[in-house]
């Protein structure tokens, strides 16, 4: 099954082509890697499918459904992640989550914030403040925010930045753990390669606003003749 | 997932109540905003209860009632305006309206549910008010009589008005049109005649000032506390006024969101 299908999106700022006819399918189960350097279009094609940004041209359907005709419908399946947003400083982990169990509309807010609190292990840190925490404990409450409403695709961009080695670990094996048992499915960018080719089924290198390779990552690094997708992502970048 | 996520109205029920959650728990978490809810209302007061006191003391009559009623009445538009923006600025400078943006929450939940919060803030805030100028001044709110709900509610809903147009300018505009939060419910206080009656305008500002709900409002209570009846026909106008600043007010929302969804400037808000 189809859980995301993004049609030539095109997104114009001004004279800038951010994003030039991109298209592409996240299926159930599968995690997909939007890949490229800095400015090449991932965050406005994530917004994209957010809807968050509306395209000029292109169309995004989830679930079978239209994205802009069933905005609601749509956004109670999917959730997002970013290491660029934050959630209230004030707030307190359970009132933060309970808000946001309220905001998708569960059925069950209390068991799902607990489902979640446990998850993620953030038993110890309900009643702290989101403000008081570390980077790694609040990607952590940002990843439950995520997982509340049991999404059928995840947006995750660039979620596991700004944590050390050891955190951005956890965090991508707990990422993993969960899509295997749930077959969850993700579209994830990043710049951290090992990460993705450690996570990502299929990539999709975007430069100048548009796919200009797609493959997993042992393909891409069979057909650009290089050992990784380090190297791919270099050759790429600079042309 | 279908047994997971509500649907219909217990779903949007749901997503209005987040708003006002979220809205009490910062407030529970943020003893200096529950602080200048109270402060700056009860200086007001004071500050207008000495100076009537005053007046009363030199012979100018009903200045006591005149001057509180105004303060009062005056604080349930501020009030209105400010929780309604205030709560929506508490988004952006969390840096998570993204969060909310990609969320099923629709625009006009999220003004429903900041407009319920709004309504329990500014109700607590009035009865403070209220009873420090029973305690110090003798003056009850109640003495405006049945006119007291209908007034109210007139500023309550022109006062979301303005709190709508200030959180579209800061969508449409970006972060640095947050001073429309602060200072635009005063551009209207000059024509609202919050402290003096309408025929000291002059006639050109009379005129502006018929397009103001507000300015019905103090007019009617005027007329109450100098022993007239409640001007229906002046709250009726107001009324619809109102229908009309609200209306105005969601139409520009509802273009500046899709001014920004088009120009990629909801994104910005996560930077």
């Amino acid at each position: 099954m189809t859980v995301l299908e993004a049609v030539s999106l095109t997104k114009r700022f001004g004279p800038v082509t951010a994003v030039d006819g991109v298209s592409f399918s996240v299926g159930e189960g599968e995690i997909v890697g939007l890949l490229g350097p800095n400015g090449a279009g991932k965050t406005t094609t994530l917004h994209m499918v957010l809807g968050l940004t509306t395209p000029d041209t292109g169309t995004v359907r989830m679930f079978g459904r239209d994205l802009a005709r069933h905005r609601a419908w749509t956004l109670s399946r999917v959730n997002f992640a970013a290491s660029y947003v934050s959630l209230p400083w004030v707030l307190r982990v359970d009132e933060l989550l309970d808000v946001f169990a309220h905001m998708y509309g569960l059925r069950n807010p209390r068991r799902q914030v607990a489902e979640v609190t446990e998850l993620l292990d953030l038993g110890e840190l309900r009643d702290r403040r989101y403000g008081q925490l570390s980077s790694g404990q609040q990607t952590r409450v940002q990843l439950a925010k995520a997982l509340l409403n049991e999404p059928g695709l995840l947006v995750l961009d660039e979620p596991t930045a700004n944590l050390d080695p050891d955190v951005g670990d956890r965090i991508r094996e707990l990422l993993l753990r969960e899509a295997h048992r749930t077959g969850r499915a993700m579209l994830i960018t990043s710049h951290n390669m090992p990460e993705v080719e450690r996570m990502c089924s299929r990539i999709h290198f975007v430069s100048g606003g548009r796919i200009v390779a797609t493959g997993s990552a042992v393909e891409l690094a069979g057909a650009y003749g290089v050992d990784d997708l380090e190297a791919v992502f270099l050759r790429v970048a600079r042309g | 997932m279908s047994s997971l996520v509500l649907d219909g109205a217990a779903a949007r029920r749901r997503r209005i109540a987040s708003v006002l959650r979220r809205d009490f728990f910062a407030l529970r978490r943020d003893p200096p905003r529950m602080v200048d809810m109270a402060f700056w209302p009860t200086t007001e007061l004071v500050l207008w209860g000495l100076v009537s006191m005053y007046m009363q003391q030199n012979r100018v009559h009903i200045a006591v009632a005149m001057l509180l009623g105004a303060v009062l009445l005056w604080q349930v538009m501020h009030r209105s305006q400010g929780e309604l923006a205030f709560g929506f600025l508490f988004d952006v400078w969390s840096r998570n309206l993204l969060n909310v943006f990609v969320s099923p929450l629709s625009t006009l939940e999220y003004v429903a549910g900041l407009v319920l919060a709004s309504v329990v803030k500014v109700t607590a805030t009035i009865g403070v008010m209220a009873t420090l100028a029973f305690v110090f001044y003798g003056f009850g709110l109640l003495t405006i009589g049945p006119g007291l709900v209908p007034f109210m509610a007139v500023l309550m809903v022109m006062g979301w008005a303005l709190g709508v147009v200030a959180i579209a300018a800061v969508i449409r505009f970006g972060q640095s049109a947050q001073i429309v939060a602060f200072i635009l419910v005063f551009v209207f206080q000059p024509f609202a005649a919050v402290f003096y009656p309408l025929s000291v305008l002059p006639g050109p500002a009379q005129a502006v000032a018929a397009l103001v709900p507000a300015s019905h409002v103090f007019e009617g209570m005027r007329a109450v506390l100098t022993g007239g009846g409640v001007g229906w026909g002046g709250l009726a106008v107001a009324a619809l006024l109102d229908v009309a600043y609200v209306a105005g007010a969601l139409a520009f929302l509802l273009y500046a969101l899709r001014y920004a969804r088009l120009k990629g400037k909801l994104s910005r808000f996560g930077s």
